[in-house]
């Protein structure tokens, strides 16, 4: 304990250094105006901006791009409940009682209930972040290639139980991601695979130009600019303050969407926008008056709210301490990371501090500005929905190009996201999620290094995963999900995971 | 028989891994104490047409394919086709022209006023050079342009 909080404190004198403070303040800016407009994602946002951190250190660079994750977060519930727009997924289940509370007059309120509520759950799972992941990364220094193999399946297998659809849509998209990530020269053997003579191709596709065409094109050319209507609403300062009645109802949804939202971070999958529908279901559940919701219930802003800003925290875990993403957002954070040469995982702890407790602190004090700029300036943020759809995805178009573009100075990585952007868009209409693929583009390096690797040192035995009993832990909870999905699939029950689907798209769930 | 969206995904699916699986002829599956670089290839391959199989078994429950909504191809197609275009000329003609034929266009497309269109097109395209350039410090194509 008394070395986490010298470790802390060493991670302090970096995140308050001016400079450092400097881009994460940027961060939470650029972050809170991405959660604000419909139509940008986190994912976009930092895909685009990456190329921007690469005249930075490395922990400017991770600080400033955690910042636009986080940021988003609370940027998302602003239009949510001024407008019934969520600025990005996780946002969605604010819009019902955030919305109706705004209907009702209590706009400010609402607001201000989801941005202490974010801040105190942020900061939760900042807290969590920096008891769990040091242990955790020291026990992954007991992991080889055949742990790894098998943390990685766990991983598929576990986004593919917790998504909203159907197990084998996740893992064919989680398949053609870790066939994408064949591409380029095997690093093992030095063949070229599937590069066709193309140069930038023997490197592999980058997960910036996939990321950038399936998620920030794919939902330009989803979204048609006759369909983006929108009405601003701009609360007063002095209306932003609940009423005493409203700040004891949140008090409990706040403390557990925290806890609740930590727990689910942790695990594989789109953890920020299922913990805010546990959330929502949950304190519906536990209230007195269920009857409520969906009218205006303060619960319904507080629990799910504060549940996804823990959730997008608890995603650093397996990020820092195992090098493993949960999802495409911390995957591009971890590409990030790897720009700057500093692989994340187990021996990030040790061979960089400065940087894993740099950014532990720095998230610290982001959570703060956030809480100080997003309740006075919120009728500045508000300001930039103004700006008309039509002349705003242009822009975005533009962006994405740079973005792209700048990373590699490759007009193929340009090309690339274009193709994906098409994908994306065909992927949107015949009913799959995108960010399996993008999670296996960027795990599939890892895992056929030690899918390989095992199986060399255990001379073709494939039991080796079965033998050490780490990944034989690790793979039985696999087998069990997928007994839990086949049982579940083959009752046709309609559990969570399929009301969630219902709730994303709008739909009622009896 | 009625079209389902997922007989169209699923025999896609199942097409996709078969032609991934004959270009991957060339690479080497090795043995399993010394996989080559077509391994993980080929098992994928095979992975995928297992799951396009399932999609086309499980049809019945996808919705209708006559269901799907593509009354926004009108919008996702001259976006598409403006974006090649500008993908095409950006090697050529550099970040500020291509960008602000880009915009234009787009802005076009969307019947804003030619005008108006014009100097957001020119006047976004510049202040982003010079953001990128200047502030950033990240170089963009200068192109025909001498800046």
């Amino acid at each position: 304990m008394e070395s986490t909080l010298d470790s802390l404190l060493l991670g302090f004198s970096v995140a308050l250094r001016p400079d450092v403070l400097w881009y994460a303040f940027l961060g939470c800016i650029v972050g809170t105006l991405v959660g604000v407009l419909p139509g940008i994602g986190p994912l976009s946002g930092i895909s685009i901006l990456l190329p921007v951190t690469f005249g930075l250190d490395a922990t400017k660079a991770i600080v400033m791009l955690a910042g636009i994750y986080y940021g988003s977060q609370y940027g998302g519930s602003t239009t949510s409940i001024l407008m019934r727009i969520p600025g990005e997924a996780a946002s969605v289940m604010t819009c019902i009682d955030g919305y109706a509370m705004a209907q009702k007059g209590r706009a400010g309120a609402a607001l201000c209930i989801a941005a202490v509520g974010s801040w105190i759950a942020g900061t939760f799972g900042v807290l969590m972040l920096t008891l769990i992941a040091p242990p955790l990364a020291t026990f992954a220094l007991r992991f080889g290639p055949p742990e790894y193999t098998a943390l990685l399946v766990l991983g598929l297998i576990f986004l593919a139980y917790m998504s909203s659809t159907s197990l084998p849509r996740t893992l064919l998209m989680a398949t053609i991601g870790l066939l994408l990530g064949t591409i380029g020269i095997d690093s093992m053997t030095g063949h070229f695979r599937y590069s066709f003579d193309i140069a930038e191709l023997g490197d592999g596709l980058g997960i910036v130009p996939v990321a950038v065409g399936l998620f920030g094109l794919g939902e330009i050319l989803s979204t048609p600019s006759a369909d983006v209507v929108g009405r601003v609403m701009t609360p007063k300062l002095r209306e932003l303050l609940p009423s005493w009645a409203e700040w004891r109802e949140s008090a409990f949804p706040i403390a557990r969407g925290s806890v609740l939202g930590f727990l689910i971070g942790l695990t594989p999958g789109s953890a920020h926008i299922i913990s805010s529908f546990l959330s929502y279901a949950l304190e519906r559940r536990l209230s007195r008056h269920p009857e409520q919701f969906g009218k205006g219930a303060v619960a319904g802003v507080a629990g799910p709210e504060s549940a996804n800003n823990s959730a997008s925290t608890g995603a650093f875990v397996p990020m820092l301490a195992l090098g493993l993403p949960t999802g495409p957002v911390v995957a591009v954070l971890m590409a990030a990371l790897l720009v700057h040469g500093v692989p994340p995982g187990p021996q990030l702890v040790s061979e960089h501090p400065d940087i894993f407790w740099g950014f532990i602190a720095s998230m610290y004090v982001g959570n703060v500005m956030l809480l100080a700029l997003n309740l006075p300036l919120v009728g500045l943020f508000v300001n930039v929905l103004r700006i008309p759809y039509v002349y705003l995805y242009p822009l975005v178009i533009m962006f994405c190009v740079i973005g792209v573009y700048a990373v590699n100075n490759s007009i193929i990585d340009v090309w690339i996201m274009l193709i994906m952007g098409v994908f994306g868009y065909l992927l949107r209409k015949f009913n799959f999620d995108p960010a399996p693929l993008v999670l296996g583009l960027v795990i599939s390096p890892t895992f056929e290094m030690s899918l390989r690797q095992s199986l060399v040192m255990s001379n073709g035995n494939w039991t080796i995963f079965f033998q050490r009993p780490i990944s034989a832990v690790l793979l039985a909870i696999s087998v069990s999900l997928l007994l839990l999905s086949a049982v579940s699939m083959l009752r046709q029950r309609k559990d969570w995971r399929t009301k969630l689907a219902e709730a994303e798209a709008g739909e009622p769930s009896p | 028989m009625n079209l389902r969206n997922d007989h169209v995904t699923g025999g896609a699916l199942i097409a996709a891994g078969l032609i991934v699986w004959a270009l991957s002829a060339d690479l080497p599956t090795g043995r399993l104490s010394m996989p080559g670089a077509g391994m993980m290839p080929k098992l994928l391959c095979v992975l995928i047409v297992f799951f396009g199989i399932a999609l086309l078994l499980r049809a019945k429950e996808s919705p209708l394919l006559s269901t799907v909504e593509w009354a926004d191809i009108r919008h996702a197609g001259p976006v598409i086709a403006i974006t090649a275009a500008a993908a095409a000329l950006y090697s050529t003609l550099g970040f500020v022209i291509t960008m602000t034929l880009l915009l234009f266009a787009l802005l076009c497309f969307e019947r804003r006023n030619l005008v108006a269109a014009a100097i957001y097109s020119i006047g976004i395209s510049v202040a982003t050079y010079a953001l990128f350039t200047i502030v950033l410090k990240t170089p963009l194509d200068q192109g025909l342009l001498p800046i």
